[in-house]
């Protein structure tokens, strides 16, 4: 298989738990070496998505394959093919790295004589080797999350699946997840990583999978998401004092029609605003403001990054699933219905 | 104390285990009576149904209270300290004796609950005549209750010192074993013997609720000979088991506070990296020393078997010699001082001394070893990754089973060395001595496969491993109420029938040990035994493979 090459692949899948649908009709497709970036919010459906991929959990309907094998079929081709490391770091008491390792390596088959081998590799590309000695039930969160990436890489899969590798690290532990992730990406393995921390995604991955109620919202490098989710910008009005905070945050209510998406900040002496209409209407607003003898001091864009996408989508889900919540009937329906897909 | 009464209260009466529990109670009470009610209109005036009904009665509540109450103070403490709300607990404005008071005070809810339960067949017992109200019913259940607070006060102290919700209910069930029938076990074999041994034994049954209870029920025929019976068990026992409740409340309230969390992660210094003197006294110490790099898991070694050695904190090499080295000891000591003390005892007594150890051993190690076997994984999140592997489910069940298998097959052996000594006092008895050795066995597998089994069957070890220490207390000592029982109200068809189910009983009849010696219960016992661990075997190999195996 060479570089590019499809090895991720799922169609129409669907896991339905009795009524409620956790993952609707999501393909998508990751090529070898990529790391996806797979984002939601909590309970969109991501982890079952998972499980489906690491053979944890059968699909209702629809497939998924890794590097060609089955999901639900090849069980054992799967287990080969695959590093998963869950949200739960799974320790056993009174063991040491060093044993700790060994026994899934064992557990993998893996030889006695390359099994050693390939602990030493696993903890070196980790940076773990000094705590190879260490009890495992001892070591800090982030020491935790290297080992469980150490454990993931011992058979040597093609594809690694993280999840939340890097919630809980400190700032420096999490720029050192972030070099051993993309060590391992350019090593030639493709990553899967779901994540919170969407700043730190951004860093890392080359295609970004956005997941809301089980169904992909949005799908494709950082730059085609920004141009299809982001279609509100957001726009900063800097004042130099709060004195006419009020008149301008009337005019900017004005001209975005909508309440909601103004906010005015006394300790900034800002207006900061979210809107779709185009530069040109911006424009007049400047014109507006500044004729209104508002005195501004920057008017400007907050470039959109991968939360920007991410709220983007997740707040036109919640606003949608508030609609269907009410009782206002027909009219929020369409609203919801109105949700990009 | 109201907020962590009301909070702990309501978890527990929430949880399907104590609803099992109460209805449980309630059924055997009513069914209690419902057997001996007397039928048309027939009224035995001297109330001898009535005592039969009470004496079980009372056996019966103080076994539920024995197995079923250590559970929850036992967890109570541990369980917070690993879900970190004690920490939490412990910065709030509580403090630590309102802490303590209140789990306290929520176990002895429950026990009240359960006790309440049982009024109404108590009430029938008095209502039948020949109890009497102050004399029998008041001090029972005062006795039954202060036997709740100690054993919640025990619990709690044990549960503020563990670092694991299994380990907890494994030393709490161990120490209740020891206070409840290890104290009355020397006696019952020194009786009628001159020496201060059998003076010290005297007094050390008073530890037991069992002599006050049985004093209390007017049954004080039980496991006694001639005339030595001694009066006032209830009154050393009230004294002794408010001293204990004294004494576990001031630790228990001590160790409650940030001085459980304040210690240093370890280090985990390997022995290869200190000193050689430190290192031949570890040699000296550990024979095999515990923190010595481990070798490679070899190639035709089952991994699991292997992982649940090195993770057990006393699945460990050095722990295992130092019990199964003790086991020994002791088993030759208590042949040694049987014959020694006592020389007018045949080997069917000292036979019957070494068959109740081992069942309680058995009874004791099993559980807290196989009972979280599964659950443990499921609780640490672990078993997810066994699933990931490439073993298959047959692969990840042998080696947990041998983990255990193993360790038990060889503090049964260390216990071997008592029946030798029998063999070589009496060659006659070699025949028996196979049979009980049997019998032990088939204990052994029963109650592994039982834990095993209870374990694949929940996702958290302590009601795992509590549910194993009830079941297996229910075969074993649970039967035994009929025998008890066994003039009055059971028949000896019924009594018969009863101890087949029980190991530790076919193993006393076989070596004929006094009481049991009338009774044919081997080899239907081998077979049902036999049959039930076939049974639990396919049910957990079952269970594992719906536990692999994708949702």
């Amino acid at each position: 298989m060479t570089s590019g090459d499809p090895v991720v692949i799922t169609e129409n899948l669907t896991k339905q738990y009795g009524e409620f649908t956790a993952v609707d009709n999501l393909s998508l497709t990751v090529r070898r070496g990529q790391i996806l970036g797979f984002i939601g919010p909590n309970g969109a459906g991501k982890t079952t998505a998972i499980s489906i991929l690491v053979g944890l959990s059968r699909p209702t309907s629809g497939s998924a394959s890794i590097a060609g094998a089955d999901c639900s079929r090849d069980a054992q081709k799967i287990k080969k093919l695959v590093g998963y490391m869950p949200d739960v770091f799974g320790s056993y008491d009174n063991m040491r790295v060093t044993e700790y390792l060994d026994f899934f390596g064992a557990a993998y088959g893996i030889n006695r004589l390359p099994r050693r081998k390939r602990i030493a590799e696993v903890l070196e590309i980790t940076n773990a080797t000094w705590m190879q000695d260490r009890f495992v039930e001892s070591l800090s969160h982030g020491m935790k999350q290297r080992v469980g990436i150490a454990r993931t890489l011992l058979h040597n899969p093609e594809v690694l699946i993280l999840d939340e590798p890097a919630n809980g690290l400190d700032p420096s532990a999490r720029i050192e997840m972030r070099k051993i992730l993309l060590r391992l990406s350019d090593a030639g393995k493709t990553l899967i990583v779901t994540s919170h921390i969407l700043p730190e995604l951004s860093r890392i991955c080359n295609v970004v999978a956005m997941i809301t109620h089980g169904k992909l919202r949005a799908f494709g490098t950082l730059d085609e998401i920004m141009a299809t989710v982001t279609q509100e910008r957001t726009v900063e009005i800097q004042l130099s004092g709060v004195e006419r905070l009020d008149t301008a945050t009337k005019l900017v209510k004005e001209f975005t029609a909508g309440a909601n998406a103004v906010s005015p900040s006394g300790t900034e002496q800002m207006v900061r605003f979210r809107t779709t209409r185009s530069e040109d209407d911006l424009g007049g607003l400047l014109a507006q403001l500044v004729c209104a003898g508002i005195p501004v001091t920057q008017f400007r864009e907050v470039p959109a990054d991968l939360e920007d996408a991410f709220l983007s989508v997740t707040g036109r889900e919640i606003s949608a699933t508030d609609n269907r919540d009410s009782d206002l009937g027909p009219e929020r329906d369409s609203m919801a219905a109105e949700a990009p897909t | 104390m109201r907020t962590i009464l009301e909070r702990e209260l309501l978890s527990l009466f929430r949880s399907r285990r104590a609803f099992a529990i109460q209805l449980a109670v309630a059924l055997v009470c009513t069914l209690l009576i419902a057997l001996r009610w007397p039928e048309g209109a027939q009224v035995d005036l001297a109330g001898s149904r009535a005592r039969e009904v009470f004496v079980l009665f009372g056996y019966t509540l103080l076994t539920a209270l024995v197995l079923m109450v250590p559970a929850f103070p036992a967890s109570s403490i541990v369980r917070e300290r690993q879900q970190r709300t004690l920490v939490l607990l412990i910065h709030s404005p509580l403090s630590a004796p309102t802490i303590y008071f209140g789990k306290l005070m929520a176990t002895l809810g429950f026990v009240l609950v359960l006790v309440a339960l049982s009024i109404p067949g108590a009430a029938a017992c008095h209502a039948m005549g020949g109890i009497s109200f102050d004399q029998q019913l008041l001090p029972l259940y005062g006795i039954l209750i202060l036997l709740a607070v100690q054993l919640g006060a025990l619990g709690l102290w044990i549960s503020s010192r563990s670092r694991s919700s299994d380990a907890a209910l494994r030393v709490t069930y161990g120490c209740v074993l020891v206070l409840v029938v290890f104290t009355t076990v020397p006696d019952m074999f020194l009786q009628g013997n001159e020496s201060n041994l059998a003076a010290i034994a005297g007094k050390l049954r008073f530890v037991s609720p069992v002599p006050a209870i049985m004093e209390v029920l007017g049954h004080t025929a039980v496991g006694q000979r001639g005339m030595t019976w001694q009066s006032g068990a209830p009154k050393y026992y009230v004294l002794f088991a408010t001293l204990t409740i004294v004494a576990c409340t001031i630790a228990t309230i001590r160790q409650l506070s940030f001085r459980m969390f304040d210690e240093p992660r370890s280090q985990g210094v390997l022995t290869e990296e200190r000193s050689g003197i430190q290192q031949l006294i570890r040699r000296f110490l550990f024979v095999v020393d515990p923190n010595r790099r481990k070798s490679q898991i070899g190639p035709l070694t089952n991994p699991v078997m292997v992982k649940e050695f090195r993770s057990r904190q006393f699945g460990r090499l050095h722990w295992l010699l130092r019990l199964v080295a003790g086991c020994a000891l002791v088993s030759l000591l208590l042949t040694l001082a049987t014959t020694q003390i006592s020389g007018d005892w045949g080997v069917e007594t000292i036979g019957g001394i070494i068959v109740v150890m081992q069942v309680a051993l058995i009874a004791l190690i099993t559980p807290g070893l196989a009972g979280g076997l599964i659950s443990g994984e499921h609780e640490s999140g672990s078993w997810q990754l066994l699933r990931l592997t490439t073993m298959s489910p047959g692969v990840i069940l042998r080696g947990k089973l041998l983990s255990v298998t193993w360790t038990m097959l060889l503090i049964l052996c260390a216990t071997l060395p008592g029946y030798l000594v029998m063999i070589w006092i009496n060659p006659l008895v070699t025949k028996q001595v196979q049979q009980v050795v049997i019998c032990l066995f088939l204990t052994a597998v029963f109650s592994i496969l039982l834990s095993i089994t209870v374990s694949s069957c929940f996702r958290r070890s302590a009601p795992a491993t509590a549910t194993s220490y009830a079941l297996l207390m229910i075969v074993c000592v649970g039967t035994l109420l009929f025998w008890i029982g066994r003039d009055a109200p059971f028949g000896p068809d019924l009594v018969e029938w009863a101890l087949r189910i029980n190991p530790m009983a076919a193993a006393l009849s076989v070596i004929r040990t006094p009481g049991f010696g009338g009774y044919r219960l081997v080899p239907h016992n081998w077979w049902i035994i036999g049959s039930a661990s076939v049974l639990l075997l396919v049910i957990v190999m079952i269970r594992v493979r719906i536990l692999i195996r994708p949702d």
